[in-house]
């Protein structure tokens, strides 16, 4: 049984459809990429995923490990393993990414049935983790996002997968922004949570990313529906000759 | 004696019910007729202190407005007595000072004026830095609704500082009303941080007037937490009358239920090259309601004068009641200001990032709402008195605003309520 499975998903923003009927399978152990013309539903379908409520969802089901889970609340659903690295993470002033982190990883265990993390647990837990993304002992000590530059929260959002260690996680254009640096480190951090047990959906608009984070199937979103499937080749095909061809099929 | 003083109260309100500083202020719950003025009968001993752990303060305290205190010492030229005891020792002193800042003639501050029955008189010597922060705590604690006035002076000599804590808390659910007036004379490069704490049963009125003058070089760091109230009015005026003062007046307000909350600040542009900055927020949940009332004029001649000033509102509820009006009056050119209002609820996609790790929706929003908070109590320096305000603010925010439903002391241990649990870490980032 695939770990998610999303059949003739319909979704939309007040009256808006975004997305409209989309299909797809993923395994753990793999890793996918969505790619896309921007405004063609790559986000809300991330969104739709992790329970936005700003989304509606219209018709079809999302099926994560046997269940459906679109009547789930948005925290169980996190609870259940499902992680979203945010395009735009929000920015907290007042809240030390120490505590934030700390509140969420123990209510997770709690979720699980076990115990909290004491502080010095939790907090050699954070700095091994903060090794996935180099992040400097700095960074911990600062509000969540507040001040951040682009690179930094991308950084946070990687750093705060590795903390939580997700069944399905779902990186919404992780790379945006980012410089050459900053991607490769972001990128190694995901390979190095890459598991035989978990999955990956990667969102992005290009190539290069997926030279780092090497995808097992690439899929094309255009106009609300998965209209292409194949290969991480098709990334390649993509870079080289844009979302033109698609429109023909 | 004390109806004479209720219906100068009410003739007061009358007159004043056009005013543009005083029409929302609406003191008739609580004056009721059944209030009475302390006497020598209601003479308590102080047996609550507002603790803060880990501080050194020295401590001065109106019981029921009597003064209670063993700091009435002189410390190397500084003056910490009763202005009563000023009055007879340091005439001159006193009546220097008061010739140097006075109220704005509101009819409160009159009433105040002919009925305080004492207050505090602080003097800070010139070029004399006092560590130790001066904690001044007013509480009733009385089987009677008490009519209380008190009026403070503060005096610092040139290039001096102090700390001040005023803290202005019931003992128990008797309603009272406390009209305090603090005056305070800022000279030549003097410096004084004024924290406020306001932790009041429902059925107390609280009118705390600050009048505040400043000459060269002054500056003046306020900041006012008001926890709790049945009806609390901030009245605060800033005169700085000569080049490059400093004025940070900062406020946080956090009310439920039928709570109101009224923050006025005047702040008056004399000179040139002065700063001004404002920052009050709130949170309203029930039917509470919240006004802000900011003016800075600035006025002709007060050239490269940098006016700022911003007021933050999260309504919880369709009930809560926000009034809020940042004024800036401009007779100048050559100036930098800026005024700002917002009302809101809590940001939805903020909560759907804390969810999306796992935090309840309940954690979620209580983080939020002292991310919000957060802003305000950043402005206080003394390090055990903001972790104690944080502290103070995460419980009363703990089950949105009503945690402690029963106690007005929900900071002290000698409470009988149950603290509320609180799970999550929300200590902020230093």
């Amino acid at each position: 049984m695939a770990l998610l499975s999303i059949r003739n998903l319909h979704a939309s923003i007040g009256d808006k459809e975004i997305l409209r009927g989309v299909n797809l399978d993923i395994e753990a152990g793999e890793v996918h990429s969505i790619m896309g013309p921007n405004g063609n539903g790559k986000s809300t379908l991330a969104g739709v995923i992790a329970g936005n409520e700003k989304y509606t969802v219209t018709d079809g089901e999302v099926i994560y490990k046997g269940r459906d889970i679109l009547a789930m609340p948005v925290d169980q659903r996190a609870n259940e393993g499902i992680f979203l690295g945010f395009q735009y993470p929000v920015e907290i002033p007042g809240v030390s990414i120490t505590n934030f982190m700390r509140t969420a990883v123990n209510e997770q265990r709690k979720y699980r049935g076990l115990d909290p993390l004491t502080g010095s647990q939790f907090l050699k837990l954070m700095e091994e983790k903060k090794k996935v993304v180099e992040m400097t002992a700095n960074l911990a000590n600062r509000s969540v996002n507040e001040g951040f530059s682009g690179g930094e929260k991308k950084k946070n959002e990687i750093f705060q997968m590795a903390m939580l260690d997700p069944t399905l996680a779902i990186l919404d254009e992780t790379d945006s922004g980012l410089d050459i640096d900053a991607l490769r480190i972001v990128a190694t951090g995901v390979n190095h949570l890459r598991r035989s047990d978990n999955a990956i959906i990667v969102i992005t608009h290009y190539q290069r990313l997926l030279d780092y984070i090497v995808p097992d199937f690439v899929h094309v979103l255009y106009e609300g529906r998965i209209v292409k499937s194949g290969p991480k080749e098709l990334a390649l095909k993509l870079e080289k000759e844009g979302y033109e061809w698609l429109k023909e099929l | 004696m004390a109806q004479g003083i209720i219906n100068q109260y009410r003739q007061a309100a009358h007159d004043l019910r056009k005013n543009e500083v005083w029409r929302n202020v609406d003191f008739a719950p609580q004056l009721t007729d059944d209030m009475v003025l302390p006497t020598a009968a209601d003479d308590a001993q102080l047996q609550f202190w507002c603790n803060i752990q880990g501080l050194e303060a020295h401590r001065i305290a109106f019981v029921n407005g009597a003064f209670k205190s063993d700091e009435q010492s002189e410390q190397s030229g500084v003056v910490c007595c009763t202005v009563g005891e000023a009055r007879r020792s340091y005439p001159e002193l006193l009546g220097k000072v008061l010739a140097e800042v006075g109220t704005d003639g509101n009819p409160y501050a009159d009433i105040n004026g002919s009925n305080a029955t004492d207050g505090l008189f602080l003097y800070v010597p010139d070029g004399m830095t006092v560590h130790q922060p001066v904690q001044l705590l007013s509480i009733a604690n009385s089987d009677k609704s008490l009519l209380l006035h008190l009026r403070h002076v503060v005096a610092l000599g040139r290039g001096s500082s102090l700390k001040l804590i005023q803290c202005d808390d019931s003992y128990t659910q008797q309603g009272a009303f406390s009209n305090n007036v603090l005056l305070a004379s800022l000279t030549e490069g003097s410096r004084l941080e004024h924290y406020k704490m306001q932790n009041l049963n429902d059925a107390t009125a609280l009118l705390n007037q600050t009048f505040v003058s400043m000459q060269r070089d002054a500056s003046l760091c306020s900041v006012g937490i008001t926890l709790n109230g049945g009806n609390i009015r901030n009245h605060n005026v800033v005169r700085m009358t000569h080049e490059g003062c400093s004025t940070e007046m900062h406020g946080l307000y956090l009310i439920d239920r039928q709570q109101r909350c009224d923050n006025y600040v005047f702040v008056d542009h004399l000179a040139p090259n002065c700063k001004s900055h404002e920052l009050y927020k709130g949170i309203l949940d029930d039917s509470a309601h919240g006004v802000f009332n900011g003016h800075v004029l600035v006025r002709d001649g007060a050239t490269k004068t940098e006016a700022y000033q911003a007021n933050r509102n999260i309504l919880l509820t369709d009930k809560a009641f926000v009034q809020s009006k940042p004024f800036l009056e401009i007779y100048n050119d050559d100036v930098k200001c800026s005024h700002g209002s917002t009302i809101g609820q809590l940001d939805n996609q903020a909560l759907f990032y804390l969810m999306q790790r796992g935090i309840s929706p309940r954690n979620a929003r209580t983080l939020l709402l002292y991310a919000f908070c957060d802003e305000v109590l950043r402005y206080i320096t003394v390090d055990q008195l903001r972790d104690k305000l944080g502290d103070m603010v995460k419980k009363r925010l703990h089950g949105e605003l009503s945690a402690c439903l029963d106690c007005a002391l929900s900071c002290s241990n000698t409470c009988g309520c149950t603290p509320p649990e609180f799970k999550i870490d929300l200590s902020s980032t230093k």
